[in-house]
């Protein structure tokens, strides 16, 4: 096989990479980070390069229009080497995996009651040593979450969340399982969110002065699937009948895991329910505590896949949503995670349509994350700038029209780090809108299939990687969440981190953690035939059906 | 109202044993509410909930079944008043009353003329049920003509008879058959539902206002009479309608099980359209047979035509035909784009196509009516069903295979795809709203 150089600018980093390859490989293994939420499948359009030296091959695709062709724009999984080539990577095309999310979400965790849980950490240091300090892992498919803890005290010492590296590897479960069924793909995938995890110990560590071989553990809880990558388990099977119906898993130690904290430690997983339903929901449902009290209560997980849990002492129901990434800040034109520089609250002038904006940090608006995503939809439905489907129907300087369809101008590239206008396009409002109608219809379908009305709910529970805030009033009026008293809505953060936090301090909690696992009914929505109609009729702002949000009026 | 799963699983030991094979009682509940296992899965139900739930599992509108061997047909059994909240099951029987009156030439005749209504529509025979045979004369015409009817037709059969010993003889005589006997009324119906007791046939009960209709079943089900049929005779159409309704309410709503019948509604006009009229109406709100007299084929057709749609699953998703559709002067060089037969997703591809202006072939694969991704997650649509279905649709004499697209959302089976199909294949937009795009862009390419 021949072999070919590839420059890469403007970081000048120089690769030998074999014919064939892609221009994305060839960028992977130059350690560059490029966005590919389709994981190089050629679908999404978000890792494109330019070529300024050489001819590669360019595999046929409509994504690719006159002028880029012109241009020498291509995506980069669509650019096969054939000799040496010198490729720029925009910073449009780039991914920051690793940026840590500056605020911590503002969620508010029930009160912790006095004695709930009898202190009795799960990790124990050896003998003669004094220090004994813990993890809690939140691991998403879309972001990883980090706690480092005092075990001997229960003191939080810090969180840090970051992106899951895996994402250049797809953005959805579903595209990471095949991934992980490519030759060599679980390994990537395994190494990518073992890296992940490793940036935010180290990271803690160094910030509190802990040497990493005073961490004796760490307790992870996370969808099925991103478990099964952790410690290297083939996905398959998550997917394919017949599908595996009480995943607990093993207890490696560090070393074997391939984690750098004392060598003797422990990583340890909190057990889950079913493929779609992970330990993330066990311990969300262990954090919001609703499981030993009468009244009715839901748990509403917004993530690349959702989680609900409606249920009480008396039992747990809880089905599963795939909403995508968008709420995340993930597939979206000009989407991001709650980083600096992301936009997180919107105002929209009813006359101008000019949008006054708050980003994360005050830094330079870079692009939009979740919560950002709501109030501007929102926003663009009170002003008028969008009808209830989803179309851009106003016009002004703010709105122009491409070749995909009108887009809405939040930021003009004068304003921006990058010199780009961030825009709303028609595409990822309904985009946005499947995410909103796939966690509305999934929350409806659950309380049918109990034969409940959601209006019955006493206390509707959130969670979910938004931003740092989530603005209820808003997520009703896009449809997210059902229209009821906004006073019944507590907004927990992300509550799989809490609960992991919990089980991590206390055997008692790893037990409760276990027997809520056992009492979660799970129920399938893919085979539920009454779901797509339900899902259909969610395709709407707020609602095909404007008596289901009645508090509604644009 | 039936219970619902939450209701049950409150009779359930809450023990999530797993003995019943489900990983938690409400899983059982909702099996059991979904009467999709019996009850006796759980090892320890109390003898109290046992009943309780025994009783629930009764079906609120019993079965009743007419006719023998593969004409036979079963009403009743319905457990919903609007067929959105689930579906109705049992299609109703629609049947042609023929009167003794008629010579035996012109009952043949008349025998052949039903027979001919039949159809095929979307797949499935669309037939009749039914000869419903009418005593005008004496008890001797009456047993000759149905003599006639059985030597001409397999069809099943009611027989109405006023006369009881007349019904019994006919009865008798055709009773292999399992006919419905007309009917048991107010003045007769112990001698009548001993009758139908002795021989194990089903009974039509008639009387004109519910109280007494639902005071006759529930004597005669006392009597151990399961096979009832209810009818409240000839009304004009608003009051049976209302009456059929509330037939329906009383049982499903209010679990009187006096009414938990199917019921029989008698469409007679001289004007077929009239007639046609009345028959749509009680198909709709719910008899579970009727009869009619005077109908032609072509309002037949209409009858049965709204039965089959009436009694469709509403919560199976709509299909279409999967084949090529060519859409706009196509020619051998025009793009292939590769969808399911989810309707769906089959017109939203269809609409953005026809949008784009750029003429191109859609290839709809039989994935039984599943969308893109739930059927690549079935199995249903990959390399293999998808290159069979090319080469069931020749695609290579229809186009140049040049831009054979695949939807986005199934990129990852692109390169078995071409190994298997032998055409190149060209990964496409994952959102129908990219194909006007796409198409354009693709076909500027030189």
């Amino acid at each position: 096989m021949r072999k070919f150089k590839i420059i890469f600018r403007p970081d000048n980093l120089t690769v030998e990479a074999e014919e064939g390859k892609t221009v994305l490989d060839a960028a992977v293994s130059a350690g560059i980070d490029i966005n590919s939420s389709c994981g190089g499948e050629g679908t999404c359009g978000k890792c494109k390069v330019r070529v300024l030296k050489g001819a590669p091959d360019i595999l046929t695709s409509g994504l690719i229009s006159p002028r880029e062709r012109k241009n020498k724009v291509f995506p980069a999984c669509l650019t096969v080497i054939r000799g040496d080539l010198e490729i720029e990577v925009p910073e449009n095309s780039r991914a920051a995996f690793d940026a840590f999310t500056a605020e911590e979400p503002s969620g508010i965790m029930p009160e912790t009651k006095e004695g709930e849980f009898k202190r009795s950490p799960l990790f124990a240091s050896p003998k003669g040593s004094v220090f004994n300090f813990g993890f809690s892992f939140d691991i998403g498919t879309t972001t990883v979450a980090g706690q480092l803890t005092d075990l001997n005290t229960g003191k939080i010492l810090g969180t840090k969340i970051s992106g899951n590296r895996q994402a250049a590897f797809g953005s959805d479960i579903i595209t990471r399982i095949v991934y992980a069924e490519k030759p060599g793909g679980l390994k990537k995938l395994n190494r990518a969110v073992l890296e992940s995890m490793g940036r935010i110990i180290e990271s803690l560590a160094e910030e509190n002065k802990i040497p990493l071989k005073e961490i004796h553990g760490i307790l992870c809880s996370g969808n099925t699937t991103m478990i099964h990558l952790l410690l290297k388990i083939d996905p398959a099977w998550i997917r394919r009948q017949p599908q595996l119906s009480v995943p607990s898993f093993p207890t490696l130690t560090a070393k074997k895991a391939g984690i750098k904290i004392n060598p003797a430690g422990i990583l340890k997983c909190i057990p889950g329910v079913s493929g779609y339903i992970g330990g993330d929901t066990v311990s969300g449902v262990l954090a919001a505590g609703f499981y030993r009290e009468e009244p009715l209560c839901m748990l509403i997980d917004i993530g690349t896949n959702g989680e609900i849990v409606l249920g009480s002492r008396e039992y747990l129901a809880a089905c599963a949503a795939s909403a995508g990434p968008a709420f995340e800040g993930s597939g979206l034109s000009c989407g991001m995670r709650a980083v600096s520089g992301a936009i997180q609250k919107v105002e929209i002038d009813s006359k101008t349509f000019k949008s006054a904006y708050l980003t994360v940090s005050g830094d330079p608006a870079r692009g939009i994350c979740g919560s950002g995503y709501i109030d501007l939809l929102s926003e663009m439905l009170q002003r008028g700038i969008i009808d209830k489907n989803g179309k851009i129907s106003a016009e002004g300087k703010h709105i122009r029209s491409t070749d995909n369809g009108k887009e809405f101008i939040v930021v003009s590239g004068e304003e921006t780090r990058a010199g780009q206008d961030i825009v709303v396009s028609e595409t990822d409002i309904e985009n946005l809108k499947r995410s909103k109608g796939a966690v509305y219809s999934a929350c409806a379908v659950l309380a049918r299939h109990l034969s409940l009305d959601l209006s019955a709910v006493s206390r509707i529970f959130i969670s979910g990687g938004f931003g740092s805030r989530l603005d209820i009033e808003k997520a009703v009026r896009i449809g997210l969440l059902p229209d009821l008293p906004r006073e019944k809505f507590i907004f927990l953060g992300n509550s799989s981190l809490s609960g992991c936090r919990k089980i991590l301090l206390s055997q008692d909690a790893l037990k409760e953690a276990f027997s809520i696992a056992s009492r979660i009914t799970y129920f399938d929505l893919a085979s539920d035939p009454g779901y797509m109609e339900e899902y259909g009729r969610a395709l709407f702002f707020p609602h095909t059906d404007l008596d289901k949000f009645p508090t509604v009026k644009f | 109202m039936a219970l619902s799963g939450l209701d049950i699983y409150k009779l359930l030991p809450k023990t999530n044993c797993r003995q019943c094979g489900l990983a938690t009682c409400l899983a059982f509940a909702m099996q059991l509410a979904r009467k999709s296992l019996p009850i006796e899965k759980c090892p320890f139900i109390s003898a109290e909930s046992r009943r309780i739930l025994e009783e629930q599992a009764l079906p609120p509108i019993r079965p009743v079944n007419i006719g023998y061997g593969d004409k036979q047909f079963e009403i009743g059994n319905e457990t919903v008043i609007f067929r959105h909240e689930e579906k109705f099951r049992n299609p109703a029987a629609i049947g042609f009353i023929i009167e003794d009156s008629l010579n035996d030439e012109a009952i043949k005749k008349r025998l052949e003329e039903i027979e001919e209504m039949r159809f095929t529509r979307v797949g499935q025979e669309l037939n009749l049920n039914l000869i419903g045979l009418r005593q005008n004369k004496d008890g001797e015409r009456f047993l000759k003509a149905l003599e006639t009817v059985t030597s001409s037709t397999g069809m099943p059969l009611m027989l109405m008879s006023g006369d009881l010993s007349v019904l019994e003889k006919a009865a008798q005589a055709c009773r292999q058959r399992n006919p419905l006997l007309y009917a048991a009324k107010e003045d007769n119906y112990a001698a009548a539902g001993a009758i139908a007791k002795k021989l194990n046939l089903p009974l039509v009960v008639m009387a004109q206002d519910l109280e007494k209709l639902s005071r006759i079943s529930g004597e005669l089900e006392k009597e151990g009479i399961k096979q009832i049929v209810l009818d409240t005779g000839a009304k004009p159409p608003a009051e049976k309608i209302w009456d059929l309704t509330q037939i329906r309410r009383q049982a499903l709503k209010k679990k009187n099980r006096a009414l938990g019948f199917p019921a029989l509604a008698i469409a007679e006009n001289e004007d077929p359209f009239r007639e046609a009229l009345e028959a749509g109406d009680y198909l709709a709100k719910y008899a579970g047979i009727i009869l009619v007299k005077n109908l032609r084929k072509e309002e037949a057709l209409s009858i049965l035509t709204l039965r089959q749609n009436l009694y469709t699953d509403p919560q199976k998703p709509l299909q279409v035909e999967p084949k090529i559709y060519s859409v706009g002067k196509t020619d051998t060089s025009s793009p292939v784009l590769i969808t399911t037969n989810f309707s769906l997703s089959y017109y939203t591809v269809l609409g953005e196509v026809e949008g784009s202006k750029i003429p191109a072939h859609i290839l709809s694969v039989d994935t039984q009516g599943m969308s893109v991704l739930t059927a690549w997650a079935a199995e249903k649509f990959n390399a293999e069903t998808i290159s069979r279905a090319l080469n069931e649709n020749r695609l290579k004499e229809l186009s140049d295979g040049k831009n054979i697209i695949i939807p986005g959302y199934v990129a990852m089976i692109s390169g078995e795809l071409q190994e298997r199909s032998g055409f190149k294949i060209t990964v496409g937009p994952k959102e129908a709203s990219g194909i006007p795009a796409f198409l354009k862009n693709l076909m500027r390419v030189p």
